[in-house]
């Protein structure tokens, strides 16, 4: 038996696994550190947004306490045509056009099903009639994006798992103990949270 | 003396950024070839470690590096050949083997 560059047979067989489990993952993966950023950045705008609508323009905020639908809604949509483009792009770079669009249609897939689930949750649950339905929505739609995180976290990279539990907390400790500043304490969480949980992707390899 | 002391591992694929490049490149089911930049990527590796490894594994006939144009941006494809997916799959025996296994 050989025994070159010091790699026992225990270590051989130990990077192979490593290796391929992060093999695996790798396409469903392309992309993510950027998108993660984006996603950072727009979810600390809508947070910022909905801070300055309700303490800046509360009459406003009074009159139509719905704003936050449509403003979700744009980011929701500006996030998705942006992850598409990203993810696609990084994807592209990695792999054939076909593995690429596969490995691509089964991540859009997903994040769809999770941004689907929080809106017809929420409505299916009776969310849209009740008293004050923003906060009830939010809360609930936070907790499924968490899921979401967790889910995808499961079958990618932990670390994204660790970013799900904490966009949560980011949400629900301020949303209990901060008050009227609640908002704007998760939006600074949130950013905070996506840049580090970004970074650390890229220093493991992650694109 | 036991019997695993005459399995012998195979020089080329015992190293250990050939070994996860060979890895990366069978256990890709979904991907037939990677790009370049994605095994860099991936393994965390710089452009000369990466290049001087490919090479030894060329030379060996287990890889196949084919260099294509896309959108006018030149890219190179790595793949396994047949004898690279053997020759992993021969090593890969021969390490549970020896662990026994």
């Amino acid at each position: 038996m050989t025994n070159q560059n010091n790699l026992s047979p225990e270590s051989s067989l130990n990077t192979i696994h490593s290796t391929m489990n992060n093999a695996q993952s790798a396409l469903f993966m392309a992309g993510t550190a950027s998108i993660l950023l984006m996603w950072g950045a727009l979810t600390a705008v809508g947070y910022l947004a909905d801070f300055a609508i309700a303490n800046l323009a509360p009459d406003f905020a009074d009159e139509y306490p719905w704003f936050r639908a449509p403003l979700w809604a744009v980011i929701v949509i500006i996030g998705i045509t942006g992850s598409s483009i990203i993810g696609s792009r990084a994807t592209l770079n990695l792999a054939d056009p076909d593995t690429a669009r596969r490995a691509g249609l089964k991540v859009f897939a997903f994040w769809m099903v999770v941004v689907a689930a929080t809106w017809l949750i929420p409505g299916l649950s009776g969310l849209w009639t009740v008293a004050e339905p923003g906060q009830h929505i939010a809360g609930v739609s936070v907790g499924i994006i968490a899921l979401g995180y967790i889910l995808f976290g499961l079958i990618s990279r932990l670390a994204i798992s660790v970013l799900g539990i904490g966009i949560g907390a980011s949400y629900y400790v301020p949303a209990h103990f901060a008050g009227d500043a609640a908002a704007a304490i998760t939006a600074v969480l949130v950013l905070i949270l996506i840049v580090a949980g970004a970074l650390w992707l890229k220093k493991t390899g992650v694109q | 003396m036991t019997d695993t002391e005459h399995i012998v591992l195979n020089e080329t694929i015992h190293q250990p950024t050939r070994l996860r490049i060979m890895t990366l490149l069978v256990s890709q089911s979904e991907a037939p070839r990677l790009t370049y930049g994605f095994i860099q990527s991936n393994l965390n590796l710089t452009g000369g470690n990466l290049t001087t490894h490919l090479r030894k594994l060329e030379e060996a006939n287990y890889v196949q590096i084919t260099k294509e144009f896309h959108k006018n941006k030149p890219r190179t494809w790595i793949e396994s050949t047949k004898a690279g997916k053997e020759a992993f799959a021969e090593y890969y025996t021969n390490l549970r083997n020896i662990l026994g296994l």
